[in-house]
């Protein structure tokens, strides 16, 4: 059987596995005995991709089927600053798992997502995953906080995602709340507010933010980079996502 | 030519059976798609067809019982009740007995028959709907009729052939006791059981476990999928064939009391069913889903065709027959009252009004905000149909007096000219549970999610037929039991015992207090058997998904047996004290406190009752559909804090809109029918 290498966001894990991405979706999000369940995003991994920083070859040599003949569904190689020391340039297909275990494969695209005004709503995934609001493109984010940091906050690698911000993008004070299923809107409000108005780039809104969000608010993507590289996996329209994925796009709308 | 009128009676009956066995085979020989389609609808009709097993089972014993009681309690003759001597004639008491079985008979053959063809036509549907909207609508309104046709049909039969035969208003009054008595039972089991399954699967599977309605992964979702037919079809088919019959049987005893014999007052009701028969089968032919491919303003266009048939219809009955126009009016205005009450109710659940679309507003702030809105929100819409009945009592009771006919007549008779289109309306009522079910197979077989897409545009007119029906039945039953309330009056005035039901009598104001606190003891009862058997079964889901991690990686395959057996048991065990509520109580009232407590108690209960019914209906399809508005993307849709509590608001909904609203006119309907029985025997025997 083949033993696949996967890169886990949700939580931070590098582990091999002999389950197919969709299998390894179903099984990491609720098939375990040990009772682990919720949304999950991986990478898959070029499975030939050695480093001196994780034991792989260890654990694949450890990856073999149990007794019965059934499939080995994951050893564990690391769950410390795993994004920190991976190669962007590994990553294959990103899943995006629902928390009814249903899973959406998304390719990686050449081009970034068109910048446009307004402001915007980060979701960072790894390694911190506060929610966060910024005057910045998706690029410039990236660049500030990866790149070129122009402040004591920095990070080797980040995974975050931009999320809808709907009319309050471009109005803040008056714009309609609409769909956004976001609590506390009256704060996010009053940071935005505060974004336009002070000279700061990017402002918190949630330290405390969970890992996870709800799929149907990613505005354009999920964006994953370090210093040498960003890769943007772009999300299909709600429509796509409907008409295509219509089983994955149900569960992600529970 | 009453008696011509009761063979034509006969014969509308049988056109509509017949026609509701012609559409029964013609849904039949639709195609039921896939083998996965089949297997799935095969689990839904195993799981219904077991519970109506057990439930008629256990209705046949009550059913015995109750026929030996009434059989031998009627053998005696009450007529020299006053002197409290009776004379013991064993015919009477087997004619009692025998009309009482038929009744009970008839309304569970209804609800079977509806029951029998949903489970066929759900699978149907939803392989149609692969095809076209226009298709699957078609077969699933046609499905429908089914049951609406042949509920009239029985009922017709039933009536008119004991009037044929006896020419006895007492003892179609038996055979209305019977359809309620089963009905009742019917409607309180399958509310308790359909919102049992629906709770516990919502609860653990979409909040606990976070998998989407209809999911096969669930265990309750064949449960589920079993209480939209017993429940939705069965139990509302048992529902309003006995108001159906009720409404009848009132008018005929207090037109028995009127005049002597087999006369026109006698028979009046039953010719305008016959009537209402004719215009539903002609209504029904106009529900066409036309180039917009809306099928709500189809099933409404059926409806509005049906009235203005049916009043037609009774113009010319009015002035052909040389009856006086008192009957005309009153018909008319309880017709009128009826569909004008009916859509009021959609007012006040549909998303496209104020009372639904602000409730979703509001559940941003949380579940209490949500709560006490659509709470306050049920409360105002009593006073649409409050009024309406309110004024067809007035008027009616005017415009019959006005015209010489017995002003007590004229609610009668508004009540059956509400009802007598009931072919139409159960027609349009039974077809939201087959095209809900269809949804259900359709997620659970896995079909294309354009089966799924159509079957949600059919679901949604499904919901406000629903809604529709409610508030026509609760009027309907409330201008039924205020006739069944005079009927009482009057035969215990017959029994030569003069009642006084003034509110300076104490005895009159306990009977009222005690008739005022029986609703919401019932309600009370049927929604805490609901949440006690959702406890049950939360536990069975929750030990399945413990036990077997399989089900949801969808590598094990639920026990899905397990919740049909515990819903099926749960409820039938839950029917003990509300049927003693309603058959029980009023006789103890009745033989120890009297005739004019008893009267006291009947209106107590008919003012509280039609409230709450009415208040719980509506509130409960609120929130119903305020959650659904949300979960469309409105107000941070789903996973937001307004969809969490507009799920809150929904699960506190889902006991008040289909376990004990919808019983509650059954509960008021059976309690009149029980008092207007017993009511001789009453007034020579009692203590206070």
């Amino acid at each position: 059987m083949t033993v696949h290498l996967y890169l886990s966001l949700i939580p931070e894990a590098l582990i091999a596995s002999m389950l197919s991405p969709e299998e390894f979706g179903a099984y990491y999000a609720v098939g375990s005995n040990k009772k682990s369940s919720g949304q999950a995003i991986f990478f898959e991994i070029d499975p030939d991709y050695r480093s001196k920083h994780f034991r792989i070859q260890e654990g694949i040599a450890r990856c073999i089927p149990h007794d019965d003949g059934t499939p080995k569904a994951s050893i564990y190689i690391s769950v410390y600053r795993v994004l920190e020391q991976i190669d962007i340039k590994t990553l294959k297909r990103l899943y995006l798992v629902t928390q009814d275990g249903r899973t959406l494969g998304l390719d990686p695209s050449d081009v970034l997502p068109e910048p446009c005004e307004g402001l915007h709503l980060y979701k960072e995934v790894v390694p911190v995953s506060p929610l966060v609001a910024s005057r910045l493109n998706p690029l410039e984010f990236y660049d500030l906080i990866v790149k070129n940091p122009t402040s004591l906050v920095t990070m080797p690698a980040i995974a975050f995602v931009e999320l809808r911000l709907g009319e309050l993008a471009e109005d803040p004070d008056m714009g309609e709340i609409g769909d956004l299923p976001y609590p506390n809107m009256d704060h996010l409000r009053e940071v935005l507010v505060d974004l336009q108005k002070k000279p700061v780039a990017t402002k918190m809104v949630d330290r405390t933010s969970p890992s996870t969000f709800p799929y149907r608010t990613m505005k354009n993507g999920l964006f994953v980079g370090n210093e040498s590289k960003l890769l943007y996996y772009p999300i299909p329209s709600h429509e796509v996502l409907r008409e295509e994925n219509y089983r994955w796009w149900r569960s992600a709308n529970i | 030519m009453e008696t011509i009128w009761l063979y034509i009676s006969i014969g509308a009956g049988v056109v509509s059976i017949a026609v509701a066995v012609f559409l029964f085979f013609w849904v039949k020989k639709q195609d039921p798609g896939t083998e996965r389609a089949k297997e799935v609808a095969g689990w839904i009709k195993e799981g219904a067809q077991t519970y109506l097993k057990r439930l008629y089972i256990s209705l046949a014993v009550v059913a015995v019982i109750l026929a030996f009681i009434i059989a031998v309690v009627f053998s005696f003759d009450f007529s020299q009740a006053a002197e409290r001597s009776a004379v013991i004639i064993p015919l009477n008491g087997i004619s009692m007995a025998v009309t009482f079985i038929g009744g009970a008979l008839c309304s569970a053959v209804a609800g079977y028959m509806g029951m029998a063809i949903a489970v066929e036509a759900n699978v149907r549907t939803a392989t149609a709907a692969n095809e076209s909207l226009n298709k699957a609508f078609k077969l699933s309104f046609y499905a429908g009729s089914v049951m609406g046709l042949a509920m009239v049909g029985l009922a017709i039969i039933g009536m008119s052939t004991i009037m044929l035969v006896t020419q006895s208003a007492d003892l179609v009054l038996g055979f209305s006791f019977g359809a309620s008595a089963l009905a009742l039972l019917a409607k309180a089991g399958g509310g308790i059981y359909t919102k049992t399954a629906d709770i516990a699967a919502d609860l653990v599977g979409k909040i606990e476990v976070g998998i989407p309605e209809d999911d096969p992964r669930n265990p309750a979702v064949v449960a589920d999928n079993v209480g939209d037919n017993v429940g939705d079809v069965a139990g509302m088919g048992a529902d309003i064939f006995d108001s159906y019959v009720a409404s009848v049987v009132a008018v005929m005893l207090i037109g028995a009391v009127a005049s002597d014999g087999l006369s026109m007052y006698v028979v009046l009701p039953l010719i305008l069913c016959t009537l209402g028969s004719f215009a539903s089968l002609l209504g029904i032919q106009f529900v066409r889903v036309g180039k917009n491919g809306k099928p709500g303003p189809a099933l409404n266009f059926g409806t509005i065709i049906t009235t203005v048939l049916f009043a037609a219809m009774v113009v010319a009955l009015v002035l052909l027959g040389d009856l006086e126009l008192g009957i005309l009016w009153a018909t008319l205005v309880g017709l009128i009252a009826g569909v004008v009450i009916g859509f009021t109710s959609d007012y006040f659940t549909s998303d496209n009004y104020k009372p639904v679309l602000e409730t979703a507003r509001v559940s941003s702030s949380g579940s209490a905000i949500n709560i006490i809105t659509g709470f306050s929100y049920g409360l105002i819409s009593i006073v649409p149909s409050v009024i309406g009945i309110a004024l067809a009592t007035f008027l009616s009771y005017k415009l019959a007096e006005l015209s010489g006919v017995q002003g007590i007549y004229g609610i009668g008779i508004s009540a059956v000219g509400m009802l007598s289109i009931s072919g139409m309306i159960v027609s349009a009522d039974a077809y939201g549970p087959i095209v809900d079910n269809a949804r259900g197979i359709a997620e659970m077989a896995g079909m294309d999610p354009h089966v799924i897409e159509t079957a949600d545009v059919l679901d949604s007119a499904g919901n406000t037929a629903k809604a529709i029906t409610k508030g026509f039945s609760i009027s309907a039953a409330a201008l039924t039991v205020l006739a069944l309330f005079a009927a009482f009056a009057e035969v215990v005035e017959a029994a030569g015992f003069t009642i006084n039901l003034s509110l300076q009598e104490p005895i009159v104001v306990t009977g009222v207090f005690l008739g005022a606190m029986t609703p919401p003891l019932f309600s009370a009862l049927t929604m805490l058997s609901v949440t006690h058997n959702a406890f049950d079964m939360i536990e069975e889901i929750r030990r399945q998904f413990r036990e077997k991690p399989g089900i949801l990686a969808g590598t094990e395959k639920p026990d899905y047996a397990t919740c049909v057996r515990l819903a099926a048991q749960g409820a039938l065990s839950s029917l003990i004290l509300p049927a003693f509520l309603a058959v029980g109580l009023p006789l103890l009232i009745g033989f120890i406190l009297g005739p004019n407590a008893l009267g006291g108690f009947l209106g107590g209960a008919i003012f509280t009752g039609v409230i709450f019914a009415l208040f719980m209906a509506n509130a409960g399809g609120l929130w119903d559909n305020a959650k659904k508005y949300i979960e469309t993307g409105k107000f941070g849709g789903p996973g937001s804090e307004a969809h969490k509590a507009g799920v809150v608001g929904d699960t506190v909904g889902d006991p008040f809109k289909d376990t004990a609203g919808p019983s509650l006119n059954t509960l008021i309907t059976v309690m009149s029918l029980v008092a207007s029985l017993f009511a001789p025997i009453i007034a020579a025997f009692h203590i206070f």
